[in-house]
């Protein structure tokens, strides 16, 4: 009894080896991608961040007035950082919130492929 | 508070004169909030160079900003929110909290006043 359970064990600790080697190495490979951002997709999904990010001398006035800063050039990791800590609640500012709120990775890596540099 | 758009037309040159005059009050009002670039740019190189660039355009981790030339209001909101951890960054938590309200101010000056390479124009 004990010898076939250990054998049956062993049996399915073989099976699953190769698929959790699978899993592993296919995670970052989603990560790369999900880094990889498609400008083209970004600039469809930007109608949001023109009308305050691409007016120059634009501000924001709640809840405290300054210039809304300047993200075209920036790098794209910035941009997907900074969305991702909007998101996360890490950056508070209620209209950037609320719109990072609605971004999925993959929104966030479009759009940071379209406003930023590699 | 609805109005009619007409009204908001009408409205317009009104704003504009007051926006000229804030403006010109803005600028009577600067000598108390006197900022210091040359001071700035010593605080610079102590502290800000070593990861965002000695030209504050060419940070050491792509996750980091480049700003140079970015407004110097939204510079000096950051370095506060920073500083009093309303924005949450464990390394700019550490950077800002040791500086003065006027580092922060000459801080955000001088890099205001160098030419960046980010904008708002595509």
């Amino acid at each position: 009894m004990i010898n076939k359970s250990l054998i049956a064990a062993g049996f399915a600790a073989a099976m699953l080896l190769p698929c959790l080697a699978v899993a592993q190495g296919a995670a970052p490979a989603q990560e790369q991608q999900a880094a990889q951002g498609d400008a083209e997709a970004g600039r469809n999904k930007s109608a949001t961040c023109i009308g305050c990010h691409e007016i120059p001398g634009y501000k924001s006035s709640f809840p405290s007035v300054y210039y809304v800063p300047r993200i075209i050039g920036q790098s794209a990791r910035y941009i997907e950082s900074a969305l991702k800590a909007y998101r996360k609640g890490d950056r508070n500012h209620p209209t950037m919130t609320a719109i990072a709120a609605g971004l999925s990775d993959r929104d966030i890596a479009d759009l940071a492929a379209y406003y930023g540099t590699e | 508070m609805n109005m009619p758009a007409s009204k908001l037309l009408r409205m317009k040159p009104r704003s504009v004169a007051c926006g000229a005059m804030l403006a010109a009050l803005s600028v009577l009002a600067l000598p108390a909030q006197a900022q210091d670039i040359e001071a700035g740019r010593q605080k610079a190189e102590e502290v800000c160079a070593a990861c965002h660039g000695k030209d504050g355009n060419t940070p050491i981790d792509p996750t980091y900003p480049k700003i140079a030339g970015q407004y110097q209001d939204y510079l000096e909101h950051s370095l506060l929110d920073y500083k009093h951890d309303r924005r949450k960054n464990p390394i700019m938590g550490a950077q800002a909290k040791p500086l003065t309200r006027a580092d922060i101010r000459n801080l955000a000056a001088y890099y205001a006043s160098l030419t960046g390479e980010i904008s708002n124009r595509r």
